[in-house]
């Protein structure tokens, strides 16, 4: 019976520490990520970019919190890249890094937390790695156009708004839920 | 539901073209192309970008709805940020003498309290030309990403990351991602039907915002957790196997055409040179050296 054995901080934190557990939760975290997304691609806010409202931004935040950064930052990356691959819309690289910052970020939760989230104040550190991510991954991603589209300022900040709004509420209200049953089913597991 | 990958099996130019010249085509233009709003350079990379397009020989109906959405994107992109900048920025150019053609009541930042006031909506030479090359350089970069998808096998992807210098483990979690993504939206979709039977529907949820995203809950926590539960035998299967223990070999090897080598020598070239110009432009205020930094209007446009 194979022995999997117990993520330690450090290992988290190092790129060297990316083992098969690691890998299989970075391929169903994006495949997960893409796939939601791509089933809500449709759903547009009205700004300059035309940014899609999208419910499935708390995987990438629930997979970085709970399996570590690295698996946040693919989770994020190329689950977007998936989504739009399969969507046919094509690749925009800084969309998609912008979204493994937002699961990269929201995975440094996991250097104080260790993934469990048992109590309030982990669950509470994982919101606020949580916004952050959102913030500067979505301002990386939106302002980055000023450069890749030539938008000015306004024009940015126009997808920013939006864009950044819609996941902070999305994210915030749906990752606690999912920490709180993702804890509950590890314990009826036995793998807490 | 089920998920339909949009690769189209066909024998054409490019779908013979190695999936790493592909991805390096479309960054090489990309970021080559963002770094210039010369009129003329966003040209010629337009005309080279719709020659790429057409030896890909997809139809409009296949690609129908990414047109739409790209050409939408693009428009409201450039007539939202002309009306957001009042038709006074023109990036990355030169522009110390606009050619005004028209001034328009509008509201406009103000400097002074309140702040915002009426201004006028400026319409030269320049920011129409502008308006033109953003087109020009967004429909440019799109027909080189779109290809992408409808002309490269999704099982060539892992490897092709992996032929580009990311890590063995990293391109095995780009193939296994794609051999999740199928089974995931079957989840989604099994438990969309299984919640609809025990009353819950997703067009009828209740409440304002934070009530509505509240009940989208019954249906991401079971596919989630579910997902996650399920890949513990994934995971045991892999351990057991010794994955990650020594290089790994590729069911699939790219074969690299002498093609595809120069097509991949002729972008970074081209890449690189535009690069060094681009810097070069701002030591050198006038001449050729500073031809990326100007719009390359004509004189009996803009006397």
């Amino acid at each position: 019976m194979a022995v999997s054995e117990k993520p330690t901080l450090a290992s988290a934190v190092s790129f060297k520490g990316i083992g098969v557990r690691q890998v299989v939760y970075m391929a169903l975290g994006a495949a997960l990520y893409g796939g939601l997304s791509y089933l809500t691609n449709f759903l547009q806010l009205p700004s300059v970019g035309q940014v899609s409202i999208r419910p499935a931004i708390v995987i990438p935040l629930f997979f970085g919190a709970v399996f570590g950064p690295w698996v946040g930052f693919f989770t994020g990356g190329f689950g977007n890249f998936f989504g739009d691959l399969i969507s046919g819309y094509g690749v925009y690289w800084n969309w998609d890094l912008g979204n493994a910052l937002i699961g990269f970020l929201a995975g440094i939760a996991m250097l104080v937390t260790v993934g469990r989230y048992n109590r309030r104040a982990a669950i509470i550190m994982a919101e606020i790695w949580a916004a952050i991510g959102v913030i500067v991954g979505i301002g990386f991603a939106a302002y980055s156009d000023i450069w890749v589209s030539k938008l000015n300022f306004a024009g940015a900040s126009s997808e920013f708004i939006p864009a950044a709004l819609s996941d902070l509420i999305f994210g915030l209200i749906l990752l606690p839920i999912l920490l709180v049953a993702y804890n509950a089913a590890m314990r009826r597991t036995g793998r807490e | 539901m089920l998920i339909n990958f949009p690769y189209i099996k066909r024998d054409t130019p490019v779908h013979r073209l190695d999936a790493r010249t592909k991805l390096i085509l479309l960054f090489a233009y990309s970021f080559s192309v963002i770094q210039t709003s010369n009129f003329w350079f966003v040209l010629v990379g337009f005309i080279l970008a719709s020659f790429y397009y057409s030896q890909a020989h997809l139809k409009w109906r296949e690609t129908r709805r990414p047109w739409t959405f790209i050409l939408l994107l693009v428009s409201i992109l450039i007539i939202g940020n002309y009306f957001l900048s009042a038709g006074g920025i023109v990036q990355g150019v030169d522009l110390s003498h606009p050619h005004i053609l028209y001034k328009l009541p509008y509201i406009g930042l103000l400097s002074h309290p309140p702040y915002v006031g009426p201004a006028p909506l400026i319409i030269s030479v320049e920011s129409i030309t502008f308006l033109i090359t953003q087109a020009m350089r967004n429909i440019s970069i799109a027909m080189f990403v779109i290809p992408l998808p409808y002309t490269t096998p999704p099982s060539d992807f892992g490897v092709a990351f992996r032929e580009l210098g990311l890590p063995d483990k990293i391109a095995y979690a780009v193939d296994l991602a794609f051999r999740f993504l199928p089974s995931a939206v079957r989840d989604f979709s099994t438990t969309l039907d299984a919640q609809r039977a025990r009353g819950y529907e997703l067009d009828k949820l209740e409440g304002g915002l934070v009530g509505k995203t509240v009940r989208l809950a019954p249906m991401l926590v079971p596919v989630v957790i579910g997902s996650i539960i399920g890949a513990e035998d994934i995971i045991s299967a892999m351990e057991l196997r010794c994955f990650g223990v020594g290089k790994r070999t590729w069911y699939i090897e790219l074969h690299p055409r002498q093609f595809d080598r120069i097509m991949i020598t002729l972008a970074i070239t081209v890449f690189i040179a535009i690069t060094l110009l681009n810097i070069l432009g701002y030591f050198y205020t006038s001449g050729p050296l500073h031809v990326l930094h100007v719009q390359g209007i004509p004189k009996f446009l803009a006397p």
